[in-house]
């Protein structure tokens, strides 16, 4: 219990302090999950958008398909990325592999299902009378895909919510794709882990607190978007 | 002419809904589609709305040919709005919501304003203008709804049972409108509605639906039962109780209608006949159609009869009063 006790002491004198090393791998997590967070969305958005409103032969299966991608395991994600940016692999050329682009990669095709499925969700919800007022009001076809995108707004914050909340507390693909480089690809999730191989708990536990933080945040975002969706 | 069908024909999942060989509507009236709950009314309207395409047939718009593509339809659709029974608004604030007609428009910002206060005012919502959409009533929606289409300046309003959701007071009201719509700024109206009453208050012109197709009946007292032989006759047995007279030699359960207006009705004293051909009932509701009556018989089920306004007058019916009524079996059709 003193142990205990004794990390989380030292873990918030270490936050308050405003170390360093903390504030950069903190820093790397924000920026790497914010910037796959919008590019997911900027492609899952349309993509779902697209799917719940066009009618096309085997669409059952498209969104079996993206369905089961929401399973898809982070360390299958970083296996198959790896294949590609390895130096052996199709774009080794670009020296991608152990950046924190490469963790973006990694992270996007992670969330990209999400995004898409809660969007074609939100969209399917919707009552049809929204597509059939614009309609006979006279937009056209862009007019009246605003007009479904902005009713179904908070079911596709919730997505971007939540696909957030995703990455920035995965491992796996930031392990494998990013290399746990200090200063540059190492993240809260992989500092955790690597302190804790060490046997370091406190810069750990801080980190954990920090991550529990964002994570209480982000869901308290998702239940107020849920919440003024309801009401 | 406004629209002209030939052959227009819509088929859902292999059963044909709508099945119009010619019909037509003339530019500045009031068309009422009249008929049952499934006859077909509200797919006719979307498709005179131009938002739903028919599976045969041809639909002529002024005089041109509907080609049912998203590019051909949008400038048509800038002149019919359709306003659904259950209108939905955005969810934004009233003023919002009538303004976006004016949007897509394109109507420059310093125009919108006026006509959207116009608009809802012309429907008595305009001190409504900055309250949300699920804020407002059943009746309060489907007057801002009136109003966002008649912000758009349309040449033809499509209503679905306009009434059918509002209470008695945003009925009047409403009509009211539709009436206005129609004679201050000469709007062509159709409207669906199963509310014959409200038709022959409303409308210059009626075109009954059945099953689809368009009836010169009006499949008023629609009724369903066993066929019975009673005295020699066949009767068509409603709720097991009440017998009309049917001319069909056929066995098995028919589904009838009864023209109002060639069912006889008598004060008790005045019965002459046998009484076993007549029903005993009350008045319940008297209704003035322009030049003739409608009167609600309850006779065990209810009974819309027609009378002239001078028959009316001559009898002297009121509310309560006890009745009895006889049918005809010309009055009466097996459909």
């Amino acid at each position: 219990m003193q142990f205990f006790q004794d990390s989380f002491f030292s873990a918030f004198l270490l936050i308050r302090s405003l170390d360093p090393d903390l504030l950069n791998v903190v820093a790397v997590s924000l920026k790497v999950s914010t910037l796959s967070t919008l590019i997911a969305s900027l492609m899952g958005i349309p993509l779902g958008f697209t799917i719940s409103t066009t009618d096309f032969r085997g669409k059952r299966a498209v969104i079996t398909f993206l369905n089961t991608l929401l399973a898809l395991p982070t360390v299958v994600i970083g296996l198959f990325v790896y294949m590609f940016i390895s130096r052996r692999g199709m774009l080794g050329e670009l020296g991608l592999l152990y950046t924190q682009e490469a963790i973006v990669i990694g992270q996007v095709i992670l969330i990209v299902p999400i995004v898409t499925t809660f969007t074609i969700s939100a969209i399917h919800r919707l009552d049809r009378r929204y597509r059939q007022t614009a309609k006979t009001l006279g937009a056209d076809r862009i007019q009246v895909a605003l007009v479904l995108l902005r009713e179904a707004r908070f079911g596709i914050m919730s997505a971007v919510v939540a696909s957030f909340g995703r990455v920035i507390s995965e491992i796996g693909i930031s392990m494998m794709l990013g290399g746990n480089a200090k200063g540059f690809t190492r993240t809260m999730t992989t500092a955790m882990a690597l302190e804790y191989d060490r046997g370091e708990f406190v810069l750990a536990v801080a980190l954990g607190l920090i991550l529990m933080s964002i994570s209480l945040f982000v869901n308290v975002m998702l239940n107020t978007i849920q919440g003024r969706a309801i009401s | 002419m406004l629209y002209e069908i030939r052959g227009l024909k819509k088929i859902y999942n292999g059963r044909t809904v709508l099945d119009l060989p010619e019909l037509s509507f003339e530019k500045g009236k009031i068309y009422g589609l009249l008929g049952p709950n499934g006859s077909g009314k509200t797919t006719l309207l979307s498709i005179l709305g131009f938002l739903n395409t028919p599976s045969a047939g041809d639909l002529f718009y002024n005089g041109r040919r509907v080609s049912f593509t998203e590019k051909f339809l949008l400038p048509f659709r800038k002149e019919v709005v359709v306003v659904d029974q259950h209108p939905i608004l955005f969810s934004t604030t009233v003023y919002k919501n009538v303004e976006f007609g004016l949007k897509v428009r394109q109507v420059p910002k310093s125009r919108r304003p006026g006509i959207i206060e116009a608009s809802l005012e012309r429907v008595g919502m305009r001190d409504f203008m900055h309250a949300r959409g699920g804020e407002l009533s059943g009746g309060e929606n489907q007057r801002v709804a009136i109003a966002r289409a008649l912000a758009c300046s349309p040449t033809v309003m499509l209503f679905d049972e306009p009434t059918a959701s509002v209470d008695v007071n945003h009925q009047i009201v409403i009509e009211e409108i539709i009436r206005n719509l129609h004679s201050l700024e000469g709007i062509s109206i159709l409207l669906s509605t199963h509310n014959l009453s409200q038709a022959a208050k409303l409308v210059h012109e009626r075109i009954y639906l059945f099953e689809g197709r368009a009836s010169a009946f009006t499949h008023e007292n629609i009724y369903h039962g066993p066929l019975v032989n009673q005295g020699g006759r066949r009767y068509c047995l409603v709720q097991e109780k009440y017998p009309f007279p049917v001319n069909r030699v056929e066995d098995g359960p028919v589904k009838i209608s009864i023209d109002p207006a060639s069912i006889e009705i008598r004060k008790v004293e005045n019965a002459a006949g046998k009484s076993e051909e007549w029903l005993h009932g009350r008045i319940n509701q008297l209704t003035l159609e322009r030049d003739r009556v409608r009167i609600l018989v309850d006779v065990g089920v209810p009974l819309n009869i027609i009378l002239d306004a001078e028959a009316y007058a001559a009898m002297n019916l009121s509310i309560g009063e006890s009745v009895r009524i006889r049918c005809p079996e010309k009055a009466v059709a097996v459909i």
